[in-house]
């Protein structure tokens, strides 16, 4: 084989200009895609924990309230029931207080008398709030630079 | 051509690629400039706000679970300065619905203080009115044309809870009551200040949404279950008050206790308040010792304290019941003459007639033959002089002289032993004299019943303090006392129940002097005496129309046990035997 068939042969297999150029353009045009999907993903994740967040304040605020309310409501009814507003409506509907010599006793066998009351819950609380997974409150930037700290830490 | 087209593309993009690493170079200057330092570093000031999450106060509940004291809403009433349109319809607004003046508003809201972006206008103010204003924020809002602000913007509610007490002034020496500033006063608010108002709990949160935090759980402060009967309560102070009517007292006190536990069910005082309305504590009572006189306020009991000479003497082996002596009507002690309340001699007389004569001579010679040591060991044992540590607060201790005390004189051997130149408190006589009740054991009086924190219930035991007295002893004594009432017939019979008691009356001195028409009327007393379910003490000061406990204090304990009994569901006698010869 000669030269020139040499020169024909690396003319012939040598990658068009125009061919350099578009995979150039392709390669950055990929790059531009990748950065702009992780944009939209961090946008993504970014909004909705800033909502998830929003909802925690809204729902702490709602708890709140409604603790308010029911100690407001059971005030309420505490003084709509007090001993003096018990004692006038009793009144009111013709009652009167009894005297020891008008009330009969019955001897009922296995009465347990009345103890005084008990308040405890039948359904404890939480003694502590549930951690939340870092998953749930970590961005990606900042996943991504706990990953970095961590492989630095190991080296 | 073509070549050209391109060389003007390479230097179009040379000089793009040019702007867009200068962009970038500035980018990183910018961010790495020691400026950029202080911006981060304020940035960081704001990242966090550190917020005090305090918790609800602890609700209090009677021993039936009846709400003594709760919370409700109330709002604080502000102005936003940044965001307010007119300071005249605001000072209008608020003066006309809170009855505040208009021009110190107008006044405060058109000057306010350099620097201050927000101004509260009033705090505390009742939900009624507050959501008043805010609905009248909204009015104005709506009738305001459009793209237009109403006259009330900027008026700001903030809710936050407040104290209440739905009984009002029910209990209340016994409840004590919360200052705006969340600190408990008197009773059981002081007491169990802290246990009541919880931990506040201080937390760093980020003001940025993206970085969810976790809610701290700020637990409530503990609820307290009381041992006191609210029904109960109501009917004590009822009687009460109608008994410093009828017998023209100065002021009064009626205790309720269970002998076998120390549980107070009910502790009244003629001094009461609204506790919803605390700032009138001036107005009610002159000094601290009146808010609760049953743990604070001393006096001389008189002949009542007499039950615990008779225990000193019966325990000590000094006499028994059927001892005898001869009743001259006077006796000489320490150069003084102690006589008996009538100035009479009784003759003959065996133990059961002198505390059902209740004679200071008796008394006296009880006293002389233990001798000072014994006497006022007993005395000691039995708690005089000392704190009984009842859970309320603002107790106080009472004074007993002893010999070797620069006041103390052979004649108060004498007059202590009935009663006098002795001072105590009415809680102090009925934790000595549950010793007598209780087969010789003495009990701490006290007020809690439980706590219940985190959904959880822990109930609080009985404390006892000491055995002064042997079991014989006391049975002996209550047998003694029952006998005394029925062979006298006296007031404090309650028909269908067996009762024992003891009255006191005890002379005040005046300019240096014991006074006869000044007296302090008592009675002890409680039933059944076979199975003692209740104890009562009444205490009349300064009573009018008779100065004798027998005739005031007694028929106010008969009163106050028969309804006791209904209330405590406590059958007669009769019935009692009966179910229990039916087991």
């Amino acid at each position: 084989m000669n030269l020139q068939n040499v020169n024909h042969l690396i003319h012939a297999y040598r990658i068009a200009p125009w061919r350099v150029q578009r995979q150039w353009f392709g390669s950055a045009l990929l790059a531009v895609v990748v950065l702009a999907m992780v944009a939209a993903l961090y946008l993504n994740v970014t909004s909705r924990t800033a909502i998830a967040g929003r909802e925690i304040q809204d729902l702490t605020a709602a708890i709140t309230l409604s603790q308010q309310v029911s100690s407001d409501l059971q005030t309420q009814l505490a003084s709509l029931t007090s001993a003096d507003a018990m004692e006038s409506r009793a009144l009111e509907l013709g009652f009167r207080p009894t005297e020891p010599d008008e009330v009969e006793y019955l001897v009922v066998p296995g009465y347990v008398p009345p103890a005084p009351v008990d308040l405890s819950s039948t359904t404890l609380p939480q003694l502590s709030a549930l951690t939340i997974p870092p998953e749930f409150n970590q961005s990606l930037l900042d996943w991504l630079d706990e990953t970095i700290s961590s492989s630095r830490g190991i080296q | 051509m073509r070549q050209q087209y391109a060389r003007r593309s390479q230097v179009l993009a040379g000089v793009m690629a040019f702007f867009s690493l200068a962009v970038i170079v500035q980018m990183t200057r910018i961010q790495n400039s020691p400026e950029a330092a202080v911006f981060r570093q304020q940035s960081e000031n704001y990242a966090y706000e550190l917020k005090t999450f305090y918790p609800n106060r602890g609700e209090i509940y009677d021993r039936n679970g009846r709400l003594l004291a709760g919370q409700k809403t109330v709002y604080e009433i502000g102005v936003d300065m940044n965001t307010m349109t007119d300071s005249h319809a605001i000072a209008f607004a608020v003066s006309d619905a809170l009855g505040m003046d208009y021009n110190q508003i107008l006044e405060v809201l058109q000057n306010p203080p350099e620097g201050i972006s927000y101004i509260v206008l009033a705090d505390f103010v009742e939900a009624q009115t507050a959501l008043y204003l805010r609905e009248l924020k909204t009015a104005l809002q709506e009738q305001a044309p459009e793209g237009a602000l109403g006259g009330l913007t900027g008026l700001q509610f903030q809710s936050h809870p407040m104290r209440s007490y739905p009984e009002n002034a029910l209990g209340s020496n016994i409840l004590g009551f919360v200052n705006r500033e969340g600190k408990g006063y008197f009773g059981v608010e002081e007491n169990y200040d802290n246990l009541l108002a919880g931990n506040p709990v201080q937390v760093l949160v980020p003001t940025d949404p993206n970085k969810a935090f976790e809610i701290p759980r700020v637990p409530d402060g503990t609820t307290l279950i009381l041992t006191v009967n609210r029904d109960l309560q109501a009917s004590a102070e009822k009687i009460l008050d109608n008994a410093l009517y009828e017998y023209g007292a100065q002021d009064g006190v009626i205790v309720i206790m269970d002998p076998r536990s120390g549980e107070l069910l009910a502790v009244a005082t003629s001094r009461r308040m609204d506790l919803n309305k605390f700032w009138n504590y001036g107005v009610v009572y002159s000094n601290a010792t009146e808010f609760n006189s049953a743990i604070s306020k001393t006096y001389e009991p008189g002949s009542v304290s007499k039950i615990l000479t008779m225990a000193a003497a019966l325990d000590s082996g000094t006499v028994t019941p059927n001892t005898t002596y001869l009743d001259t009507g006077s006796v000489l002690i320490g150069g003084v003459t102690i006589q008996n309340w009538d100035q009479n001699p009784w003759g003959v007389q065996n133990m059961v007639g002198c505390l059902q004569h209740s004679l200071n001579v008796c008394m006296v010679n009880l006293a002389v033959q233990m001798g000072p040591g014994t006497f006022y060991s007993y005395m000691d044992a039995f708690g005089l002089g000392h704190l009984t540590n009842v859970d309320l607060a603002g107790e106080s201790a009472g004074r007993l002289k002893v010999p070797g005390d620069s006041d103390w004189y052979p004649v108060d051997l004498g007059t202590n032993a009935f009663g006098q130149g002795v001072a105590v408190t009415p809680i102090q006589m009925l934790a000595a004299v549950s010793a007598v009740v209780n087969d010789g054991r003495m009990v701490t009086p006290h007020v809690l019943h439980a706590m219940v924190r985190d959904g959880r219930q822990y109930d609080v035991p009985a404390q006892f303090a000491g055995s002064p007295i042997s079991a014989q002893t006391a049975d002996t004594l209550t047998e003694m006392l029952a006998i005394s009432l029925e062979s006298e017939s006296s007031q404090a019979l309650v028909p269908g129940y067996r009762v024992a008691g003891k009255t006191g009356t005890a002379e005040i001195p005046v300019d240096g002097f014991y006074s006869a028409a000044q007296t302090n009327a008592s009675f002890i007393g409680w039933g059944p005496v076979d199975d003692p379910q209740f104890m009562i003490y009444v205490w009349l000061e300064r009573p009018t129309t008779s100065p004798w406990g027998s005739e005031t204090a007694a028929p106010v304990f008969s009163e106050m046990a028969k309804k006791t009994v209904v209330l405590l569901d406590i059958p007669p006698d009769s019935i009692r035997q009966q179910i229990r010869a039916s087991r």
